[in-house]
Formats: structure tokens, C-alpha cells, sequence
């Protein structure tokens, strides 16, 4: 980040209009940052859905009376086991990444399927406990803190689906390829690691959201302020 | 698209050898320039009317499609005006206007003229034709992401038409569509009118995040050789920044509108708090209508400037071009485009003062707004002080440029009043407020707008603009404009409020009615006069002086095509390579008033560019 910073305000202090800036600038390759412009994508996406998140994280914040029961998707429910999941494809995609390093591809293309399917899986869990939830009575129009939910996951459930357009293009070259054509699409999927990674990191973001800010938590701030 | 498709062409990297002073790797030559590392950009060429000209994958043509799309929608907003005014104006002859139709009528303007015409023109229009091409790239470098993007905003357009003609109308609950309000029954359009503008935003959204990726990536990692950040024209810098704006403002309003329309459609409660409707309790309860607000308007306000930031680039050029100097303090421009766009994320409450908030609260966004005329103030003086002792040619473009400071300042000046709680909160939902805003981000970046038609126009058609009509055309919109707009400030310093239908027997009566019908007259005549601007572009494109290549002498790229227009990949077989900034205007020493980027330094070795 310090790095990120120092770059941008180098950069927003250089001349160009100087002679000794100029021989410096015409040596200039043109790109700004050495990474490919799937990464920059995929990094750009981040920033935006991190936005839109936060923004669905702070309508939460904003709109949860105090009489609803906000320990309910904290009780053991499939909603865990679909964490472990999203955990399991950010462990495969890491694996991917080695298996590059390593040229094995035909891990690589094992374990691609496996990413696919455990998301895919992720995706079906989240339904299922959809149908859970209402089966219980809990709409999406019950109350703010149902409502919220269905809508987070559902974003969220769209941003993987996005992943997985993605993913399919990705694959489907790869499983068709030999070994040097697997190895030049290094780039897309390292991109799509990071676009997981990013999925598991908001997901445990919200967990932790309505871990933290729950009735019990609300009635101990009060009370140090009362 | 598979890479044996025959429409795919490969253009193939040029070597280093084949650049003036390359290949040699050695840094005392004065022209050196870096091998090229990276291969080139492979692109798809349409061959059938279908894949150029409709679903196109080249950015110019898709800078076109946004340009025309956009002054479509503009135009009918422009209508919309002129039936609110004759409305306001002359109410006898408006008889077949209801109130539901008058606020129909508003709500539309407003939208259509923020989001479809200002917004989609500068970004997807400007964006798209120049990002490339003063970049030094072939294409945008997600070429069919791009055209799905303007495709997308097709779709938005047409659904949002579409609100026109379902039962109820399109929404009349204002530009803001404030719940609980907006989909409550009693407001027109608050069934199929509020639910199609939401979807319509979404989708606008959905599609601007397409063209916004490539515009960030296009910029910042496919520039051409040479070209460092801080050697790209103003116009990239505001354009770029808009754009990052634009991509974090933007989901806030996705978010408002996808929840509004779940209030709406499924009956949760995000925004609608425990309330009556003729006088049964409906089933909403525990949301916030502020939420709502917060909401928008952190979409609404760097909306404001994501408008103005490509405005404020690219009348630097213009400025810089016609007055053949070198933009005064450039580095202090790209500052202030920066410190303008971040700022612009903490001020969005200044909007909602007479909403109610905590004192400390007006008061920090109070003080943010204020901040911000300061970097804006500093490029209003850097563009006076580019103009001051220029070699200034007084054509058409330049009197756009000149008519936009003079508005900008006007409508700027408005804005300090209203950054003030104790002064915003009595001119609140008055006409001031309406002067203010039209002025700002209405009027001034619809000046430059025209400027920047006149001024690229030849390098999209290949033809002049005629200079007469023109002129007819600015003086026609400068003075119009201000015979609209002045009278409405003294409008609302009489307290005449914003929204209204009639003034029914309200005791603005005599004093307003007089100028109302004034107002009305020269929106009806600047309204008429735009239509000088397209009988100019028709004519012109049959008649029009041929432009040759770059008629105005100017330096940036996207005059150095082999071909004007250019053509699909721009740069025909070979990337050009940048030596300077795009400033280099009235050197001492050089042979002609302007030296280009592609210039090496061997060819000006008696210029002392550092003096300028």
C-alpha cells in the first residue's frame, strides 16, 4: 500500500515538461502497473463490489431494530458447512497456483473441475438454506435483518455466478489444451484465484458482521455508555 | 471469438527497429525509446453493415453510438422542459397538462438529463472515442465487453422510455425518487413508473461497469510507449477520474434502486418505516426513508462531478489549443481534478440539510463543501491565466470555452451560498436552488459539450463545422441560457418554490408571473436554437470543408492518425511513440506555434521548451 502510495504521489510530481524529466518519461513503457489487465480487472471488480458491500453492510447496520433476533443465523445451520466450502475452493485454487509453478497439468485441470464443482455446490447449499430459512417463516420481508440477509446472498450468490461465467471460459480452454497451452493461461486463472480469495473474504466479512453486531453485543455497548 | 476466426485480424507488434532512434538501447541518444515488450492488441473487424456500424467492437463507433443515443434522450428531455415551462409560463394554453403529468414531466428531466444524456455523453460518448486514440492504444482492451456495455445502455434507455406507456406513467415522484413517497399510492407512476426506473438504473449501472473497466484498464496499462500518466492530455486525466468516481458512486445507486424495488415487489422494508395509506396501516415497518437518502446522494453528489471532471479536462485542451499556449500549471490541474474527486465522496449530505441531522454533522459538510471550491477555483484560474497573452483564436469552440468559465463561475458562486446551512436551508426547494444547479452542471458542461463537438467533429467526420452557424448557435444558447437562468435566482430569493404545479393564489403571483412567462419565452427559443447544431452537422457532412489532417494544429494524439477519421486500430500498422507532453504550444525557438507528441526531441533542438 505505503508502495501504491509513494507511485501515485511520485508520480503526480513529476515535470513533464523538462528536459531531464522527458529523457526519463520517453523510456516509459506505457503500462502502469506489472501485473496482466486480466489481474487489473479482476482487482477493479474488487473495488467495486467492496463498495456495493459495504453499502448493503451499512444499510444492515442502519435498518436493524433492536427487537429482532439477530442470533438466529449464528445457530448451527448449513450455513456453516457452506462457509467450509468456500473455504475448501480457496484451498484448491491455492493448490492450482502450485501446480502451475510445478507444470503438472493435469492437477491443474483435476482441480479446476473440483473449484467448479465445490462453487457450484456453495451455490446449491445457499438455495437450500434459502428454502430453510422460509420454511421456518422467515421471509425476506419478515424483517430487516431477513431481509438483508437474502439480499446480501443473493449479490453474493450473483458475484460467484460471475466467477463461474468466467471460470467455464477459463476451463473449458484448459481442459481442451496441452501442457504449454495450460501454462498460457497462467494469467486468467491467477486472476480467477484472487476473484475466490475475494469471495471468501466478504463472505467471512459479513459472518463476522452479524457475529459482532447482534443484540447481545448492542445491550453491552449501551450499557457502557449508560 | 476463437483465434481462427478469418474476421480476426492480428496486427503484428512493430519491432524497435522500425522507431526513430530505436534499438540502439542506448540512453544518450536523445530520442530514445524503449523497445516495444508486449505484443499487440489483436482485434476483431467487422466486414457486415451489422458488425461495424450496430453491434461494433470498435470504441470510435461505440463513442458514436453512446453520442447519438444520449443526444436522443437529451432531446426528449429537452421537450419535457419546454412542456414544464409552458406549463409555468402560460398555464392557459397547457390545458391538457395535469399536475400528475407536470411532475411526470420534472422527474424525467431530471433523470434523463443526469444519468442518460450528461452522463452516458461525456463517459461512454467522449471516453470512448478519445481514451484510445490520446492514449496511443488500437482499441479499448476489452473490445467486446465495450460494445455489450453500450448495448446495455440501449436496453436502459428503452425500458426507461418504456415507463411512458404502462398504465400510471412513468414515476412523478422527483429526480430523487425519495421513498416512502416514490411508491406509495397517490404518486403518479408509483406501480409499473417507479419499478421500470429502478430496473432501468440497474441496468445503466450494470453497463457503465463494463465501459468503466475498460476505460480505468485502457488508461492505466495500454498507454503507447512514451506515455507517462502525467503526459496524457487533461481530457484522459478528468475522463479517468470521473470514471473512478463513477465506479464507486455508482453501486450506491444500484443498491437504493435494487432495494427500493424490493420494497416495492416483495413488501420489505429497507426504507419504509411503519405508515399510513389512506388511512389503513400497511405492513411495512422498522426501515429508513434517510437511509434512502444517504443512499442516493452518495451516488447524487460525485455524480455532480462526474459530470464535471471530463468538462473541466476537456476545456483545459480546448482552452490550451485555441489560445496556442501551454496549459497554465498543468500539474496543479491534475492535482485538482484528484483532490476534487475524492473530496466529492464527503459532501453528499450538504443535500440533505433541511432532512434533519445532528448540528456537528451540517457543520463538517458544510466545511467539506467549502474545501472544494478551492481546488475548483484554482482551475478556474489556471484556465484565465492560460488565456492571458495567448495567440487567442476567438472561433466558435473558443467562445464555448469562454461562455463555460463565465457560467461555471456563476453557478459556482450559487454553490458557495447553498454549502452553507444557514443559508441553504431557506433557498431549500426554491428556484435558487434551481438556477444554481442548471447553471453548474447544466449549462456549463453543455457548453463544453459544444465546444468539444466543434472542436473533434472534424476528426470523427472528417469535415468542418460551419463557423457561422456556429457562432448564431453560441450566442443564441450563452444569452438564452443566462435570460433563463438569472431571473431564476431572484425567482427564489422571493421564495417561489421548486416542484410547484401553480402558484395558485400564493403571493409570488405578481411578481413571478411577469418573469415566468419571460423564462418560458427563452427556454423555448434556446430549446429551438440546439436544432442550429444539428442542421450544422447534417449540412456539414455533405458540404463541409474537408478537415484535413489536424486543422487545428494541435499536438495530442489522436491528430496523428495516418488516416482522419481514423480507422479501426487507429495507428495502421505501426504504434506511435511519445516524446512530450501534449502542451508544447508557441515554443521559443520551433519552427511552427505547435510541437506534437510524436515530435522527437532531434527534430526541435533549438526550442526551449522549459520557457514556455
Amino acid at each position: 500500500m505505503s508502495n501504491l502510495l509513494k507511485k501515485l504521489f511520485g508520480t503526480l510530481l513529476q515535470k513533464p515538461w523538462e528536459t531531464e524529466r522527458a529523457a526519463i518519461d520517453n523510456a516509459h513503457e506505457g503500462k502502469t502497473f506489472n501485473i496482466s489487465v486480466q489481474k487489473s480487472a479482476v482487482i477493479i471488480i474488487f473495488g467495486i463490489a467492496t463498495v456495493l458491500f459495504s453499502l448493503i453492510f451499512t444499510s444492515y447496520l442502519y435498518t436493524l431494530p433492536p427487537d429482532q433476533d439477530t442470533n438466529y443465523l449464528l445457530r448451527p445451520n448449513l450455513l456453516w458447512l457452506n462457509t467450509l466450502v468456500l473455504f475448501f475452493v480457496t484451498y484448491f485454487f491455492s493448490k492450482i497456483t502450485n501446480d502451475l509453478k510445478k507444470k503438472e497439468t493435469l492437477k491443474v485441470k483435476r482441480n479446476l473441475l473440483i473449484v467448479g464443482g465445490l462453487s457450484y455446490l456453495f451455490l446449491f447449499g445457499q438455495v437450500i438454506f434459502w428454502f430453510q430459512l422460509m420454511k421456518s417463516g422467515n421471509y425476506v420481508s419478515t424483517n430487516s435483518y431477513f431481509s438483508n440477509f437474502y439480499v446480501f446472498t443473493a449479490l453474493h450468490g450473483l458475484h460467484l455466478l460471475g466467477g463461474l461465467f468466467f471460470w467455464g471460459k477459463v476451463s473449458s480452454k484448459v481442459l481442451k489444451s496441452d501442457q504449454n497451452k495450460i501454462l498460457e493461461e497462467e494469467k486468467s486463472i491467477s486472476a480467477l484465484s484472487l476473484y475466490w480469495t475475494y469471495l471468501l473474504i466478504v463472505w467471512l466479512m459479513f459472518f463476522l458482521m452479524i457475529y459482532i453486531f447482534n443484540d447481545a453485543v448492542i445491550a453491552w455497548c449501551k450499557s457502557l455508555i449508560t | 471469438m476463437s483465434e481462427d476466426n478469418n474476421d480476426k485480424i492480428i496486427i503484428q507488434s512493430q519491432s524497435s527497429e522500425s522507431i526513430s532512434g530505436g534499438g540502439s538501447g542506448s540512453t544518450t541518444d536523445i530520442d530514445y525509446v524503449r523497445p516495444a515488450e508486449v505484443g499487440d492488441q489483436d482485434l476483431y473487424h467487422g466486414h457486415s453493415f451489422i458488425t461495424k456500424w450496430v453491434f461494433c467492437q470498435d470504441a470510435k463507433v461505440i463513442g458514436v453510438q453512446y453520442f447519438l443515443l444520449a443526444t436522443f434522450t437529451g432531446i426528449i428531455g429537452l421537450i419535457l422542459s419546454w412542456l414544464m415551462r409552458l406549463q409555468l409560463g402560460f398555464p392557459e394554453l397547457a390545458s391538457f397538462m395535469t399536475a400528475e403529468h407536470y411532475y411526470q414531466f420534472v422527474t424525467m428531466h431530471g433523470m434523463i438529463m443526469v444519468v442518460y444524456f450528461l452522463t452516458a455523453l461525456f463517459l461512454g460518448g467522449f471516453g470512448n472515442f478519445l481514451i484510445p486514440l490520446m492514449v496511443g492504444a488500437r482499441d479499448m482492451v476489452f473490445p467486446y465487453l465495450n460494445m455489450v456495455s453500450f448495448w446495455m445502455f440501449f436496453i436502459a434507455v428503452v425500458v426507461l422510455l418504456a415507463s411512458f406507456f404502462v398504465p400510471g406513467g412513468p414515476t412523478g415522484s422527483g429526480w430523487t425518487l425519495y421513498p416512502p413517497q416514490s411508491i406509495l399510492e397517490g404518486t403518479p407512476g408509483s406501480g409499473m413508473g417507479i419499478l421500470l426506473m429502478c430496473l432501468s438504473l440497474i441496468l445503466f449501472v450494470a453497463g457503465f461497469t463494463m465501459g468503466g473497466l475498460n476505460y480505468l484498464i485502457t488508461v492505466l496499462q495500454a498507454r503507447t510507449r512514451g506515455m507517462t500518466l502525467m503526459r496524457m492530455p487533461l481530457t484522459v486525466w478528468g475522463i479517468f477520474t470521473a470514471t473512478v468516481l463513477a465506479m464507486l458512486a455508482f453501486p450506491a445507486l444500484l443498491v437504493g434502486s435494487l432495494m427500493m424495488s424490493l420494497d416495492k415487489i416483495l413488501g420489505t422494508s429497507f426504507f419504509m418505516p411503519t405508515i399510513l395509506q389512506a388511512g389503513e396501516v400497511l405492513e411495512y415497518g422498522g426501515g429508513s426513508p434517510i437511509l434512502f437518502q444517504h443512499l442516493f446522494w452518495f451516488f447524487g453528489h460525485p455524480e455532480v462531478y462526474i459530470v464535471a471532471l471530463p468538462a473541466f479536462g476537456i476545456i483545459s485542451d480546448l482552452i490550451s489549443v485555441h489560445s496556442r499556449k501551454n496549459i497554465f500549471g498543468y500539474r496543479m490541474m491534475v492535482w485538482a481534478i484528484v483532490v476534487i474527486g475524492g473530496l466529492s465522496f464527503f459532501v453528499w449530505a450538504h443535500h440533505m440539510y433541511v432532512s434533519g441531522m445532528n448540528p456537528w454533522f451540517g457543520f463538517f459538510f458544510a466545511t467539506t463543501t467549502l474545501i472544494i471550491a478551492v481546488p475548483t477555483a484554482m482551475k478556474v484560474y489556471n484556465w484565465v491565466l492560460t488565456l492571458w497573452r495567448g495567440n487567442i483564436r476567438l472561433n466558435t469552440v473558443m467562445l464555448w470555452c469562454l461562455g463555460f468559465i463565465v457560467t461555471f463561475v456563476n453557478g459556482g458562486i450559487t454553490g458557495i451560498f447553498l454549502g452553507n446551512v444557514t443559508v441553504d436551508v431557506p433557498l431549500s426547494d426554491t428556484y435558487f436552488v434551481i438556477a444554481h444547479f442548471h447553471m453548474v452542471m447544466g449549462i456549463a458542461p453543455l457548453m463544453v459539450i459544444m465546444g468539444a463537438v466543434y472542436h473533434w467533429f472534424p476528426l470523427v467526420t472528417g469535415r468542418m463545422l460551419s463557423e457561422k452557424l456556429g457562432k448564431w448557435h453560441f450566442w443564441f444558447t450563452f444569452l438564452g441560457a443566462y435570460s433563463i437562468y438569472f431571473p431564476m435566482h431572484y425567482l427564489g430569493f422571493i421564495g417561489v418554490p421548486r416542484r410547484y404545479f401553480e402558484m395558485y393564489d400564493s403571493p409570488y403571483v405578481t411578481s413571478a408571473v411577469g418573469m415566468n412567462e419571460f423564462i418560458s419565452t427563452a427556454a423555448f427559443i434556446v430549446g429551438a436554437a440546439q436544432f442550429i447544431l444539428i442542421y450544422n452537422i447534417i449540412k456539414s457532412l455533405k458540404t463541409g470543408k474537408p478537415a484535413g489532417k489536424n486543422p487545428w494544429q494541435a499536438n495530442s494524439l489522436e491528430w496523428l492518425t495516418p488516416s482522419v477519421p481514423p480507422e479501426h486500430g487507429n495507428w495502421g500498422d505501426r504504434l506511435p511513440v511519445v516524446h512530450r507532453w501534449p502542451y508544447d504550444y508557441s515554443v521559443p525557438g520551433a519552427k511552427e506555434d505547435f510541437i506534437t507528441q510524436t515530435t522527437p526531441p532531434s527534430d526541435v533542438t533549438n526550442s526551449e521548451v522549459e520557457k514556455t
